[in-house]
Parts: structure tokens; C-alpha cells; sequence
């Protein structure tokens, strides 16, 4: 409480810094190779409106090539960018905020189930073939909605008698076997859309455009905002229901309003991207070693931690295999997978 | 001694100053009541300890009057008028702070922190902690000792420390009520007299009421002003540790018995608990088994004399000191037993008490006692004896120093191995020689006075 420790100020320095040099190299990357004195060129002028630099550096501003790299860097790559931090950030504050309000180091954004619904949501999709050629916009609006189903069941649940953490958490489980259920029914019907549901489940950055950035970008800034300022609660629940109830938190009121909004933020990053893993589980526990335990710092850290994240692994997903673009969720989960042992494990070995 | 309804004391009290009174108070679990019609106040500076079994409603009763258990009949009033389940959490979390009986550890956050936690009713969190604020944490800290201690995680207390943060947390809150659910679990004794010494000292400073459920009944009266005694929900006497405290109360709540004496320098009364009566040993049924007698002292003899009583002896001791541990197994055993002032030689009386318990058994055991001046006597009996009756010494143990007489229990126990007293090796090998010797009820058909005779003459 008594001043900012100088490691803090360190980890809020490293972070922005990795984030600025992490955007500057997406922006290099792609199916296209355009130099980076273009890119960049083309970034400062979209940026600054037209006020700064030439249109596309060394290009000449009027010219095909111009056009073209700005419409790849400033309308495809800068989006994908952009939805990369931002729905990073949404799974990571989903998933710092349900492991303090479940007091469970295992829990991430897709806790509640919410992961089965958006596959059944997109299912209805795939299976039926509906909306096909709307899937611009009927794919995130029917993702968004199968996420928030299991979500707002376990939100009527918690306003009900069965309020207890352990209860709410089971509720989760059971309904997402359900859903998987339901969407195992329709893919029956219709197997070849299970290929595209999976696909899609495995998280995708490539369609990206400003609409989706900028509908994600208000959502997360909106929500992750009410969730940030949750810290102090979330600190004191970690002492148990009781406790945080007799120093004079709404318990009951405070764990029903931090599931409503982990749902809605989690439901906005998979309309956006699919159920990508990891980022959500991996980030809130890499930022409680670098900055200590208080919510009030580390809802906030992870945060922007989890959006450097998820662009890293976007930019491995792009990188690895030249001409292919894997699913996202396949390097955050390579990656992701062996830190997360490496921290457990030194973690127990300095603790021993 | 009757519990006083609430309406009895008054307590129009300003606002801040402490007092709570259960108005009423039922609390149900499903089918089941945990509090029956509970009515009790508790006025500024006092400390009302909460007393009773297992289970006899002391934490529910602290339960409702914290808000988390919501009675399904009566309430829990406020001086300023206000019930504790109309009151918002954090009108309620500046007037009464609870102290659970258990809590999660939770994060490692340094120890300032953790009882800011205390504060949370204090400041909105658009303001943030102002001064006042940080004064009351250090405050709270320097109240259980762990003032400059702030930076210290939490995780890296020890229990004891880790019990007074808990304490802190709920002084931190400043209110008027504090509501403490065993809050010397976990201590060691020293603690346990530290942390209520201060709970106590905190109420009278400061003129705050302090609700304690307390196990440890000497605890109790001796750091309470009253004590409630609850029973299966019930308050069952409401009164000062002196009054409360009865023998027969105790038996009657805690099935247990127990000696109400009073400390000569405080005048607080204190328990000497027994065994609840009826669960001593359990008596052989039927007709008593041959008479076996054991000498003992200090402890040696302890399993000695159960095994015995168990294998269905008619067992006598002796003599052994008052207080010696052997005498009080004897004593919980049912053992008459010869007696003699504890650290003086055995005097006349107790050495024909002692001849007398010879005569009577049919075989005598020694434990490997410990022999001084004071206990001699015995030995030196029992030389007499061998030879009139069978006699077994249990081996002394090899490398411990047992004998303080300078060579006479050594001298002794020669010359009744002389006499024909047998040495066995262990409890064990006693009961067997006993077994041969002494055919016990229940263990193969019963010997006639005739086979028992010609026994004896063979030992």
C-alpha cells in the first residue's frame, strides 16, 4: 500500500515494451511480403488520419502497390492485431477473475461451459447449413449467444438458493456435457460440419476486420473496465464467502455480477476469435509471480499480459509453417502447455 | 442462573458504544433446530462468553448476529435500534466484526494488507484508504503485538501469529461488537491467555462488547464477566463464571464430573474435570475375581493395573502417594487403593493398610517403581510377605537409575527373590504367571476351592 515497488513499475515497463515491439512485428507478417519501411510507412500515415509521412513510403502514393499494401497492413493485419490484444485481454480478466471468485487455480474463462455452447451455437450453423451466406455476421452472433447460454444459466443459478461456489462450478460442468451432447447430436446428422466446428473452435485471427475489432475493442474496454475495479473484493474472497461477507462485502451480489460479466467478456472474445485455450488459464498466474498476489494489480496486468499473449502466438500461428496459417489455439496451447509446467515446477521446487 | 430475557437490560446506549442483544433467536438447519428461543444482551466493556458442547449452537448463535444466518424466528438488535438483518453489509461491517472459528488461508498478501481487509466498510473504492484508515490497521497490529510486522506475507506466520492477524483483521473494523468464535483454537496455552487477556483489556479501553464462543471453560470464567451456557440450542444459565459454573450444571450439560474450586489469588472458579461417571473402565459383571494386589508409583504401574482390572482381578493398590500417577489410574480404575501424603515416608497407618491388602490377595505384583526414602516402606513389607503369598517383581528396567536408597530397595528386592518371589519380564508375562497361578472367570471352567488351595501351596 506504502508507494509502487520498483519491480512493479519494471513488469508494467517490460509489458508495454514487449507489446510495442510484438505489434510491430505482426505488422510485418502475413501471406504478403510488403518491408517494413512500407509498413511502417503505411501505419504513422493511416494513424495519424493522412496528416503524417507518405502514404506508402518508398511507393508511390498514388500507385496499385500503395493501395494494395494498405489495404493488406491498415485493413486486414492492424484489425487481426487489434482483436489479438483485445480478446487475449478478455480471456485472461475471465480467467483471473474466476480463478479468485472460485478460489481455483484450474479455472479459466470456459469454467461455466461456456466453450460447448459456443461450439453448439456455431453448430446450429454448420449442421444445418443456415445463414451461410451471412457468416460474417450470423457466426460471431450465434457463437456469442451459445457461449451465453451456459453462462446465464449459472448466473440464474447463483441468484437462486444454490449459490454456493462449489455448486456453481459443478452447475458449469454438467452443462456443458449437455451441450456437447447437443452439438455431438447435430453433427450426427450433419458430420462433415463437424470439421468446420472444430476448426473453429480452434481459434482463427484471419477474417478480421475494423467492424469486429471495433465492436470487441468497446466490449472488453467496457467490461474488462467493471471487472478491473472488482480487485478488492476479489482479494477479500479469497479469505472464503464468510469472511469477505462480515468485513462488508454483498457477497452474493459481487459473485453474481463478476459471473455475468466474465460471460458476457468471454462470449465477446469467442464470437471474435473460437475457444482458444490457455491464454485465459496461463496469464493471471504468470502475472501473480511477477507482481504478487493482489487482484487490484494483477486483474489489470494480465490484462494487457494476455494480449501479448495471444498476438505472440498469432504471430507463431503465422510463422511456423510457411504459406499456412495454423488455428491460434494450436500455438497458445504449445506454448502455453510447457511454461505453465516449467512455472508449476520451479514453483515447487523453491517452495520445498 | 435463569436465562434473562433481553428486555430485562436496558441499553439505551449512545451510537458506537458496544452492546447486542438476541432477541428471541431461533435458527433452523432444514428439519432440524440449531437455536431455540434464545434471548441475550450484552452490554458496553463486557465480555459474554458463549459456553456449551459440541454442537449446542455457539457458533450459529455468533452466525446470526454477523448476518449470515438469517434466524427463523426472533432478531439480533443494535443499540441505535437498528436489527442486524435490515442493515446493509456495510452499515453492518462497521458495527459488528466476526472472527471465524476457521477461514482459508489464502493469498501470501503482506500482513498490512490482510487486516486492511478490515477496513473494507470504511472508505468507498473511489476514495481509497485515507489516513485514518492506515492509523487503524497499525493500530489493530500493534493491539496483538505484531506492530512493524506489516510487511510480513501472511503464508510466513506461524499459527499462533497467524491467529492474532486474524484478530487484528477484526479489530481493524473498529466497531463496537466483536463477535469471536473460538479464537483461541490453534493457540498454545500461552497464547490462548495472551489473546484473551487482550480481547478482554480491548473491551474495557475501549468500552466495546465482545461475544466469545469459548470451549475451554477456565478460559472462560476467567477472562468473561458472564457466561452463557448453551445446551442442544438452548440457553441453559446465564450468569458470572462463580455462578454459573456449578457441578451440577456441569454434569448435567457436559455429562461430565467435574471439581468447581477457586483460585486462591483471583477468586475465579476452575474445573477439575473427571471422567464422566459411568465411563470408568467397565466393571466385570458378576462375582469379583481372585484378589490381586499391586505396588506401584509414579506411572510404572499404570498398565499394569488396567490389564488386570480388564482380565477381571479384584485389584487393590498401594501404597502410592496422593497425586502420583499411579493413584489416579487406580482411583479412575476403581481400585482401592492404600494412600499417604505425597514426598513423606509411608507412615503407620498407611503400612497397616498396606499389611492389610497383603493378607486379603491371593498373589501380589510389583511394578518397576522407582524406590526413595519415601516409598521404601513398601518393599520391606513385602519382604515379610513373600512366602506367606505369592509374590511376582517385574523386572526394573536395564540403564535407568531406579533405586534412590542407597543399596536398601536393592538389598530388598534380593531378599524376597530370595524368599522365593519370582521376577517376570513385562505386563505381559505378569498376567500370565497370574493366569497359571490364579485361573480367572471367564477364562476356561472355574476352579474349585480345592485346586485353588493346592495352587497357593505349590507357589
Amino acid at each position: 500500500m506504502a508507494g509502487v515497488p520498483a519491480r512493479n513499475v519494471a513488469v508494467v515497463g517490460l509489458l508495454g515494451t514487449a507489446s510495442v515491439v510484438l505489434i510491430a512485428v505482426s505488422s510485418l507478417l502475413g501471406g504478403v511480403w510488403i518491408s517494413p519501411a512500407v509498413v511502417f510507412a503505411i501505419l504513422v500515415h493511416q494513424a495519424s488520419a493522412g496528416a503524417l509521412g507518405p502514404a506508402c513510403g518508398p511507393y508511390p502514393s498514388a500507385s496499385t502497390a500503395c493501395t494494395i499494401a494498405t489495404e493488406i497492413v491498415w485493413d486486414a493485419r492492424v484489425p487481426s492485431i487489434i482483436v489479438a490484444l483485445f480478446a487475449g485481454a478478455a480471456l485472461a480478466l475471465s480467467g483471473g477473475t474466476l480463478q479468485g471468485l472460485f478460489r481455483n487455480p484450474l479455472a479459466d474463462p470456459f469454467l461455466l461451459g461456456l466453450s460447448s455452447g459456443a461450439a453448439m451455437g456455431t453448430a446450429i450453423l454448420f449442421a444445418f447449413g443456415i445463414f451461410l451466406s451471412q457468416q460474417a455476421v450470423a457466426l460471431p452472433l450465434f457463437a456469442f449467444a451459445g457461449a451465453l447460454v451456459p453462462g446465464l444459466v449459472v448466473y440464474a443459478a447463483s441468484r437462486s438458493s444454490f449459490r454456493n461456489p462449489e455448486t456453481l462450478v459443478l452447475t458449469g460442468v454438467a452443462l456443458s456435457s449437455v451441450f456437447s451432447a447437443i452439438l455431438a447430436t447435430f453433427l450426427f446428422y450433419n458430420p462433415s460440419g463437424g470439421l468446420q466446428v472444430s476448426f473453429w473452435l480452434l481459434g482463427s485471427l484471419s477474417n478480421e476486420t475494423w467492424t469486429r475489432a471495433g465492436i470487441l475493442v468497446g466490449a472488453v474496454l467496457a467490461i474488462g473496465a467493471a471487472l478491473s475495479i472488482q480487485g478488492r473484493e476479489l482479494n477479500v474472497l479469497q479469505l472464503g464467502p464468510d469472511v469477505a461477507h462480515s468485513v462488508g462485502v454483498e457477497t452474493s451480489r459481487v459473485v453474481r455480477r463478476l459471473i455475468l460479466l466474465t460471460t458476457l467478456l468471454t462470449a465477446a472474445a469467442v464470437a471474435f476469435t473460437g475457444v482458444i485455450g490457455f491464454v485465459g488459464l496461463v496469464s493471471p498466474h504468470v502475472v501473480r509471480r511477477l507482481i504478487g498476489p493482489d487482484y487490484r494489480r494483477v486483474l489489470p496486468c494480465a490484462a494487457v499480459f494476455g494480449g501479448i499473449f495471444l498476438l505472440g502466438a498469432w504471430d507463431l500461428a503465422q510463422s511456423v509453417i510457411p504459406t499456412v496459417v495454423v488455428p491460434v489455439g494450436i500455438p497458445t496451447a504449445f506454448v502455453g502447455g510447457p511454461s505453465f509446467l516449467y512455472l508449476l515446477y520451479r514453483r515447487r521446487a523453491s517452495s520445498a | 442462573m435463569i436465562a434473562k430475557g433481553a428486555e430485562g437490560i436496558s441499553l439505551e446506549l449512545a451510537k458506537g458504544a458496544g452492546g447486542i442483544s438476541f432477541e428471541h433467536v431461533s435458527v433452523r438447519y432444514g428439519d432440524r433446530g440449531a437455536v431455540h428461543d434464545v434471548s441475550l444482551a450484552a452490554g458496553p466493556g463486557e465480555v459474554v462468553a458463549l459456553a456449551g458442547p459440541n454442537g449446542s449452537g455457539k457458533s450459529s448463535l455468533l452466525r446470526v448476529a454477523t448476518g449470515l444466518l438469517v434466524p427463523s424466528e426472533g432478531l439480533v438488535r443494535l443499540p441505535d435500534g437498528s436489527a442486524v438483518g435490515e442493515l446493509s453489509s456495510r452499515a453492518r461491517a462497521v458495527r459488528l466484526a466476526w472472527m471465524p472459528q476457521e477461514e482459508p488461508v489464502g493469498d501470501n498478501v503482506p500482513l498490512a494488507d490482510y487486516v486492511a481487509y478490515g477496513r473494507y466498510a470504511h472508505f468507498s473504492p473511489w476514495a481509497g484508504p485515507s489516513a485514518s484508515d492506515a492509523a487503524a490497521v497499525a493500530r489493530a497490529l500493534a493491539e496483538v503485538d505484531l506492530a512493524g510486522e506489516g510487511d510480513r506475507g501472511v503464508r510466513e506466520l506461524s499459527g499462533g501469529e497467524r491467529q492474532r492477524a486474524r484478530l487484528a483483521r477484526a479489530l481493524a473494523q473498529e466497531t463496537p461488537v466483536l463477535l469471536l468464535d473460538e479464537p483461541t483454537a490453534h493457540l498454545d496455552i500461552g497464547h490462548q491467555l495472551d489473546v484473551l487477556a487482550r480481547v478482554r483489556r480491548i473491551a474495557r479501553a475501549s468500552l466495546r462488547t465482545v461475544v466469545v464462543a469459548l470451549h475451554d471453560l477456565n478460559l472462560a470464567a476467567r477472562f468473561s464477566d458472564r457466561i452463557a451456557v448453551l445446551s442442544h440450542g438452548r440457553l441453559v444459565a446465564v450468569g458470572t463464571p462463580t455462578e454459573v459454573l456449578s457441578p451440577e450444571l456441569l454434569e448435567r450439560v457436559w455429562g461430565i464430573v467435574a471439581e468447581v474450586r477457586r483460585d486462591g489469588a483471583t477468586g475465579v472458579p476452575y474445573l477439575l474435570p473427571r471422567l464422566p461417571s459411568g465411563t470408568t473402565a467397565p466393571r466385570p459383571v458378576g462375582a469379583p475375581g481372585p484378589r490381586v494386589h499391586v505396588v506401584a508409583g509414579g506411572g510404572s504401574g499404570a498398565s499394569l493395573l488396567r490389564h488386570l482390572v480388564d482380565a477381571g482381578y479384584d485389584v487393590t493398590a498401594g501404597v502410592l502417594p496422593l497425586f502420583d500417577t499411579d493413584a489416579a489410574v487406580a482411583k479412575e480404575l476403581g481400585v482401592p487403593t492404600a494412600v499417604e501424603l505425597p514426598f513423606v515416608p509411608i507412615g503407620r497407618e498407611a503400612r497397616v493398610e498396606l499389611g492389610r491388602l497383603v493378607e486379603e490377595a491371593r498373589a501380589i505384583v510389583v511394578a518397576p517403581f522407582p524406590v526413595g526414602p519415601a516409598n521404601l516402606a513398601n518393599l520391606e513389607t513385602l519382604v515379610d510377605a513373600v512366602g506367606r503369598r505369592p509374590v511376582a517383581l517385574l523386572a526394573q528396567p536395564s540403564g535407568v537409575r531406579w533405586d534412590y536408597t542407597e543399596g536398601s530397595a536393592e538389598a530388598a528386592r534380593r531378599r524376597m527373590v530370595d524368599g522365593g518371589a519370582v521376577i517376570v519380564e513385562g505386563v505381559d508375562e505378569a498376567i500370565s504367571w497370574l493366569a497359571a497361578l490364579l485361573p480367572r472367570r471367564g477364562a476356561g471352567p472355574s476352579p474349585g476351592p480345592e485346586e485353588d488351595e493346592l495352587n497357593l501351596e505349590r507357589a
